[in-house]
């Protein structure tokens, strides 16, 4: 019976915090916080996805129904939205791209030996999340730039 | 499938993705002209170099935005029985979506 529940407990871990332990469990790190907005932005970018296609269903109207509707996303609230669309899909492309490197091993680095004062290995990381987060906010300038131009 | 091959298709598809929706970004947002007039679209959705392109990015899209959002759930101590249904719900909207979006193009024009 034991050894079931220890098996049950293995397939459905609790996950006691819910939406709760996406935000704050005490002591979180950056990285901690990359994760919580990889999938803010992951469902932003679900969403829009499912908007785009309705949009695209327009075109079944014809030609008129489509101009319509492309005038109408001319408008500088939907510019903002377009902008902030482009804005998540670089900084989830570059974040997923850190966790791919990082779930498949490569960033990990050599072994070293536990000599005081320790540094665990998400510090020993932590200069790739700067560089990332450098390219996506130069990558989010230029498009901005691209934007307003 | 097992989960770990899901996960690799999770990594292919979002590779893929990185490609595909950047090119459609560059193309359609960020490019000189007008890529969003009925010319241009109708332009587009005739050739067929790019109905397989945004046929592929469909495919990546959808899969990985569906099984993102599945991995979400699954971190709330989802029971077996409920993930079974979730698959499924999943794999019909994907399909549904899929079916929808390519219908668009061979209709429209």
């Amino acid at each position: 019976m034991e050894a079931k529940a220890a098996g049950s407990e293995k397939h459905h871990l609790p996950n006691r915090l819910g939406v709760k332990g996406w935000v704050w469990a005490g002591h979180y790190t950056i990285e901690r916080y990359l994760y919580t907005l990889h999938r803010l932005t992951g469902l932003g970018l679900l969403l829009y996805i499912i908007l785009h296609l309705v949009m695209n269903g327009f075109r079944l109207g014809g030609a008129e129904s489509w101009t319509d509707l492309m005038e109408l996303f001319g408008n500088p609230g939907f510019k903002v939205g377009e902008y902030l669309v482009m804005a998540a899909f670089i900084f989830h492309a570059l974040n997923g791209g850190r966790l791919i490197l990082q779930h498949l091993g490569y960033t990990l680095g050599s072994p070293k030996p536990p000599v005081y004062p320790y540094v665990d290995s998400m510090r020993r990381r932590r200069p790739i999340v700067w560089v990332m987060g450098v390219v996506i906010v130069g990558l989010a300038i230029y498009v901005l730039v691209e934007f307003v131009a | 499938m097992k989960e770990t091959q899901l996960k690799i298709l999770q990594y292919i598809s979002g590779i893929g993705l990185f490609f595909f929706v950047g090119a459609h970004l560059l193309v359609s947002h960020l490019s000189s002209g007008d890529p969003t007039t009925w010319v241009s679209v109708s332009g587009r959705a005739a050739s067929s170099g790019w109905l397989a392109f945004y046929i592929f990015l469909l495919i990546f899209g959808i899969y990985h935005g569906l099984h993102g959002l599945r991995t979400i759930i699954l971190e709330f101590s989802t029971p077996n029985p409920v993930v079974k249904v979730l698959n499924w719900v999943l794999l019909a909207v994907g399909l549904a979506v899929f079916g929808y979006a390519v219908y668009i193009p061979i209709n429209a024009f």
